[in-house]
């Protein structure tokens, strides 16, 4: 102690402060935030991106790319054998009669070069687009542009990863998918958060006829199982219905059936929370139950809270693409990565060996699930003053 | 003991009728019902329509069909008629249940069996190359879905068919040993890639064939719903080691010179199994519904594609049998891992 004189500044780190820097020494929990802003960023800038629209495809037209393989980008000039600024072929199809599936070969007759900054389809660009249609409408303001980060001239194509069976792009339906499977993870999560704190803090704060009733209806939402629910409530709604209505009502679904779990864990930190002192001076200053509620108490669950949410994300990114594998979530020609799986079985199991590059949406939603369970694990350890480092 | 039993039964009772009420609800809720596919027959008159709906009770108010169907089980353990195969309810579930239930149990067993050593050899080792590995599995476990694991399994079994088909022709000195190692080399595969059974086949087969074949029909959803519930399982295992490897009483047992296995299996994995068996509650669920994708994938003819097709075809009491039966499943997997719970510890008194 003798080192510490009046003059030693003393450094005292904010809460706040404190969570940071214990989550930078979670390597995996950066590296994961890192990736989702990635992914995040991707989705939002899908539009300008990816070469082809959300539902541009290639089908029995002029140009048929069913099934196409990823295009070969050609870098070295075939004559010259030197480097060259990068160049595709384009492909003509052919039916090979003893497996019947089109075979692609490149015609190396023209050179179509790659082009940067090229124009596309027409689409509103980001964030202009998250305001609904009809808004956009209504207004008039609805400004298109068609600039796209790189492409090829027609005839040519260019598929980085492949083409599924309508000739459509999968790498930018990937990016178009994550647009729907990356926000309705935390969409649904959001709803039962708010659903599960304020029924767990109205049970735990209340207790008696109330505290039953509501931990009864957890129970019951725990006795059906989930999956199980999820169809029964999804079949209330049409199958076909527009993509935009499907996302609003899956959300609902999903938010409406997990948030037991949260009330139950909130209603037992209230049960100890509300005997606190800074709760009884809180009533004795004379301030009304919600006010203790919302300023008191449910702030002391904040940390609970922000984990259990980050938790929740993940369950509900694999629930919704299960959904949609099914053919119950979204469905064509909007995109989401396990309706892109689902699309990929329809052609039988035994061509998938064929085409493997059908496979990757999976590897999307593997990667999504992993980065969000470890950005939880890392939140958690950083939240926990026990688990410090 | 009996008096706890009788007691968690009555408990029961009322979340039983709260969920199945819940269920009926929402099912009666869907727009239309199921006589809507015969009003677009041009034959079908609206006469007939109403008859049949009187003849299966639909024209009553949800309350009283309710009412009616669980005096109907409760008395007689009649579960409704189903309207597209009209024929008992039961007829028509208990083979899907049975088909799920040989999945998920085979599946839930195997967890146990393996997630309880690995967890335990993790926590003795920990931070050693092996405990690393497993914890990383464990965490790329929990996020695959399973839907993906199966379909990345069937393409792989795909993967190799051309190669082995070429072998199943020629007479190489290791033919035999590969015959015997796959499920049928004629046609390349490994392993089954869908169905339960050889339909084909499996009629004429003698028993003990009936079951290597159903057995070889079982290995791939078994390692998909097996590795789903063992990534949490393990998790859950090894913390809650290393949390009592920590306690007073273990340095206590290591002073008085306890052999380090006695340690751990006497002193600290009986403590530590709590959670380890209340995760049963939660964790069979899991499994119910996470090998459904598996069955959907697999075309293993269980309880979630036999929900879906009901649901589509709005068949009531089906969908209201499937409910009802996976929710008693539910409710005994809960009772049975608390009373297995109260045996393992004895801190919980029955009362």
């Amino acid at each position: 102690m003798s080192l510490l004189t009046e003059n030693t500044p003393v450094k005292a780190l904010s809460r706040g402060q404190v969570v940071r820097t214990q989550f930078a020494k979670h390597g995996l929990a950066v590296l994961s935030l890192w990736v989702l802003g990635f992914f995040y960023a991707l989705a939002a800038m899908a539009d300008f991106i990816s070469p082809y629209g959300e539902s541009e495809s290639f089908f029995r037209g002029a140009i048929d790319r069913s099934y196409a393989p990823p295009t070969k980008v050609h870098w070295i000039d075939p004559e010259t054998k030197n480097l060259t600024l990068p160049f595709v072929y384009n492909v003509s199809s052919s039916l090979n009669l003893d497996t019947l599936e089109l075979e692609y070969k490149e015609d190396t007759t023209q050179r179509f070069p790659l082009k940067l900054l090229t124009n596309g389809q027409p689409y509103t660009p980001f964030p202009i687009n998250l305001i609904p249609v009809s808004w956009r409408n209504a207004s008039g303001f609805d400004p298109q542009i068609s600039l796209r980060l790189f492409g090829v001239d027609k005839p040519a194509t260019l598929f980085v990863w492949g083409a599924d069976k309508l000739g459509r792009d999968v790498f930018s339906r990937i990016l178009f998918g994550a647009r729907v499977t990356l926000t309705i993870g935390i969409m649904a999560a959001t709803l039962s958060l708010i659903v599960g704190v304020v029924m767990g803090a109205i049970s735990g704060f209340y207790g008696g006829w109330l505290d039953d009733f509501i931990m009864r209806i957890v129970e019951i939402l725990a006795t059906i199982p989930g999956l199980f629910l999820l169809l029964a409530l999804r079949a209330l709604f049409p199958l076909d219905a527009k993509s935009g209505v499907v996302y609003f009502v899956v959300v609902m679904i999903l938010g409406l059936i997990r948030w037991g779990p949260v009330a139950r864990a909130v209603r037992g930190q209230v049960l100890s929370l509300r005997e606190e002192d800074f709760v009884m001076a809180a009533r004795g200053l004379g301030a009304a139950d919600a006010r203790i509620i919302f300023r008191h108490v449910l702030p002391a669950t904040a940390s609970f809270a922000i984990v259990s949410f980050s938790l929740l994300i993940p369950g509900f990114i694999l629930t919704e693409s299960g959904l949609s594998f099914l053919g119950l979530g979204i469905s064509d020609p909007n995109s989401s990565w396990g309706l892109m799986l689902a699309v990929a079985q329809e052609g039988g199991m035994q061509t998938f060996t064929s085409r493997p590059w059908m496979l990757l949406p999976g590897f999307f939603i593997f990667v999504a699930v992993l980065a969000f369970n470890f950005v939880g694990d890392g939140l958690r350890d950083a939240l926990d003053p026990k688990a410090r480092r | 003991m009996i008096q706890y039993v009788a007691k968690r039964l009555l408990q029961i009772v009322p979340t039983f009728i709260g969920a199945t009420l819940l269920a009926f609800m929402i099912i009666q809720l869907t727009p239309g019902d199921f006589t809507d596919r015969f009003a677009l027959d041009p034959n079908a008159d609206a006469g007939q329509l109403e008859r049949l709906r009187q003849n299966f009770g639909l024209d009553q108010p949800i309350i009283v069909q309710y009412f009616r169907w669980i005096w109907g089980i409760l008395t007689l353990g009649y579960l409704g008629e189903s309207f597209t195969y009209r024929s008992p309810v039961s007829d028509i579930i208990v083979p899907l249940i049975w088909n799920s239930l040989s999945l998920v149990v085979i599946s839930l067993v195997l967890t146990y069996v393996l997630a309880i050593p690995i967890g335990i050899y993790q926590a003795a080792k920990q931070y050693s190359n092996g405990d690393k590995v497993v914890s990383f599995l464990s965490i790329m476990g929990l996020a695959l879905p399973n839907f993906f694991f199966i379909l990345l399994l069937i393409v792989g079994v795909l993967a190799f068919q051309a190669d082995l088909r070429q072998v199943a022709k020629t007479d190489a000195w290791y033919k035999p040993i590969l015959e015997f190692l796959t499920y049928d080399l004629k046609n390349g595969l490994i392993f089954p890639v869908g169905g339960m059974r050889t339909t084909e086949i499996y009629d004429n087969l003698p028993w003990w064939q009936q079951m290597t074949d159903r057995a070889w029909h079982l290995v791939l959803p078994t390692i998909v719903v097996t590795t789903s519930g063992l990534s949490s399982l393990v998790r859950v295992v090894r913390s809650q080691m290393l949390e009592f490897l920590k306690a007073d009483f273990v340095r206590t047992a290591r002073a008085k010179g306890l052999s380090e296995r006695v340690v751990t299996y006497k002193h600290v994995l009986r403590n530590a199994i709590g959670p380890v068996v209340s995760g049963l509650g939660t964790i069979l669920p899991e499994l119910v519904t996470g090998a459904g994708l598996v069955e959907f994938v697999y075309r293993w003819p269980g309880i979630t594609p036999g929900f879906v097709i009901a649901i589509q075809q709005q068949d009531l009491y089906v969908v209201m049998g499937l409910l009802v039966l996976s929710a008693i499943l539910l409710m005994i997997g809960n009772l049975f891992s608390d009373l297995l719970l109260a045996l393992v510890d004895p801190r919980i008194r029955y009362a």
